[in-house]
């Protein structure tokens, strides 16, 4: 007589309103005894269809939508749709519009790498104390864009030629602020979690990412970088002038779920080089350009992208000739850093599948657009 | 910087490689033909001239009399990118083959192209909706959709020029 027990494959539903999942979006796993075997996703539950609405609207009209998509880092959405409308209409932008632009995209990829360690953090097990701290000095960055732009989180800051405000008086010691405070805190977090040792029971060799995969399953930001390539789409296609700031890139070697999350909280220490930089040599003159508000930029198309926190992000955009664009398309990071859950999942425990959903960073306003 | 290549280089690596494979030039992209796609797609990804290794960008275009997919594809040795298209003429049933054995991150692209504007990827292993319901009525990003269900009107049309909003009724005085 065996003694060993039989078990049958059956579905799990992860999800759609679940904690892990960052929003609303299922997984539905299929695990046969503790081993998940397959995964498939189910999304569009937040799908608000906004290429389509976008093809009704002026090209001004059209960038409150970006701040929706992400809207854990609308500086960086704003940023890159407004970059592809110049590229079509061949808008220059002041130099202090630019290190503006500069100083915000870091900015926001501070608090939104923030929300992903700490909420990451939170997934792996360690309940709340760090999602708590990384709110805490993200609470400072919302400030300063509050005082900005108006707004916390969808800002609607950028503008086609440059950015709405010129920055308030101010803002310049609430950044020193937030730059001298920082980095402590990482200096924290990693004393708390680098070195634990159920932190890294609980990451290390956790859904795993070949460099060939990676490539293959078109991923990007932490995603590509954890697994070992140095690929930053401000160092290898810089723009708003990202060539004259020094910072690294910061990779990972064993591509799993620990490694993403280094390469997060390393990246944070360059983007307070950055903001040191761009702080320093804040050039004078105007902060935008000035555009006709029914801009009809001339037949043609454009594709902009830059290095939002969550991977690459492009912005497709065509061109009639008419008030407002042919084609809108976003190219969203998180929806196809989703690409690889699957290869990331399948072998693992359920444990490690919420691990791995974690590591990616997904925001479901970007997924279903 | 990135090395945005011209529609002439990409329409001369695609001839070496894939003889008969390009459907026209344009300055900044090439359109492939689509039974050479997938073939000319793995040719471009592997030959180390082009070492296209990396799909950034896929997105389909209503053009009304035909449907277009536009591929972004890098490099990151090389630090190039190519654009390349691909048309499907058939404006009611429109169909290209999946880029899925050559890319796997198509999966999810293809897939969104095929829920929003119906074009359907042949070979892809899993084709179907991914934000809408299965049986929602029509793609809403052709450009013949015009109506959601329920008669709402999509956009804001008189900002647009297209659909300017009527004159209020003059209020006569006395």
């Amino acid at each position: 007589m065996s003694n060993v027990i039989k078990s049958e494959p059956f579905i799990v539903n992860i999800g759609p309103q679940h904690p892990s999942t960052h929003g609303v979006f299922r997984v539905k796993a299929t695990v046969d005894g503790e081993k998940v075997i397959d995964a498939e996703m189910v999304m569009g539950y937040l799908h608000r269809s906004m290429e389509k609405l976008a093809e009704e609207r002026t090209y001004t009209q059209n960038i409150p939508f970006t701040d929706r998509t992400d809207y854990l880092s609308s500086m960086s959405n704003n940023l890159g749709y407004v970059l592809a409308v110049e590229k079509l209409a061949g808008i220059e932008v002041p130099a202090r519009g630019q290190a503006i632009r500069v100083i915000m995209a870091e900015l926001q990829r501070l608090a939104s790498h923030c929300m992903a360690v700490g909420t990451f953090v939170n997934d792996a097990g360690a309940w709340q104390t760090p999602v708590m701290w990384a709110f805490r000095e993200r609470e400072k960055i919302i400030d300063i864009f509050e005082m900005t732009s108006g707004a916390r989180l969808t800002c609607n800051y950028m503008r086609i030629g440059g950015v709405a405000f010129d920055l308030r008086p101010g803002f310049t010691e609430l950044v020193e602020k937030v730059l001298r405070e920082f980095p402590p805190f990482l200096d924290e977090m990693e004393g708390m979690l680098v070195g634990n040792e159920i932190f890294i029971a609980r990451t290390r060799g956790v859904g795993v990412l070949s460099p060939e995969l990676a490539t293959n399953a078109s991923l990007s930001g932490p995603m590509l970088r954890g697994s070992g390539i140095a690929w930053d789409i401000r160092k290898a296609d810089p723009y708003c002038g990202y060539e004259q700031y020094d910072f690294e890139i910061p990779i990972g070697y064993q591509g799993d779920a620990f490694d993403r999350f280094i390469v997060r909280l390393a990246e944070m220490r360059e983007s307070l080089k950055i903001v040191r930089q761009a702080l320093d040599g804040l050039p004078g003159g105007p902060h935008s350009t000035q555009v006709p508000l029914a801009l009809r930029p001339p037949k043609g198309e454009a594709y902009a992208r830059v290095e939002s926190s969550k991977g690459e992000l492009g912005y497709y955009v065509v061109s009639d000739e008419g008030p407002s664009p042919y084609r809108f398309h976003i190219r969203p990071p998180s929806f196809i850093n989703l690409s690889a859950l699957k290869e990331m999942t399948v072998g693992g425990t359920i444990a490690d599948a919420i691990v791995s959903l974690g590591s990616i960073d997904i925001v479901i306003g970007e997924v279903d657009r | 910087m990135t090395r945005w290549l011209s529609g002439q280089e990409v329409a001369d690596w695609a001839e070496s490689l894939v003889p008969g494979s390009v459907a026209r030039v344009d300055p900044g992209c090439c359109v492939l033909k689509p039974e050479a796609l997938v073939e000319t797609m793995r040719a471009l990804r592997t030959s180390p001239q082009s070492d296209l290794v990396y799909l950034t960008n896929l997105c389909g275009v209503d053009w009304w009399d035909h449907f277009e997919v536009v591929y972004h594809l890098q490099s990151f040795d090389l630090n190039h990118i190519a654009t390349i298209k691909c048309e499907a003429w058939d404006h009611d049933k429109p169909s290209l083959p999946s880029l899925v054995p050559v890319f796997h991150g198509a999966w999810m692209q293809e897939s969104e192209a095929y829920d929003l504007l119906g074009i359907r990827f042949d070979g892809h292993p899993n084709l179907q909706r991914i934000f809408l319901w299965e049986g929602y009525p029509g793609h809403p990003l052709r450009k013949d959709f015009v109506s959601m269900p329920g008669g709402l009107q999509p956009g804001l049309g008189e900002f647009a020029g297209i659909n300017p909003r009527p004159e209020p009724p003059t209020k006569v005085v006395g």
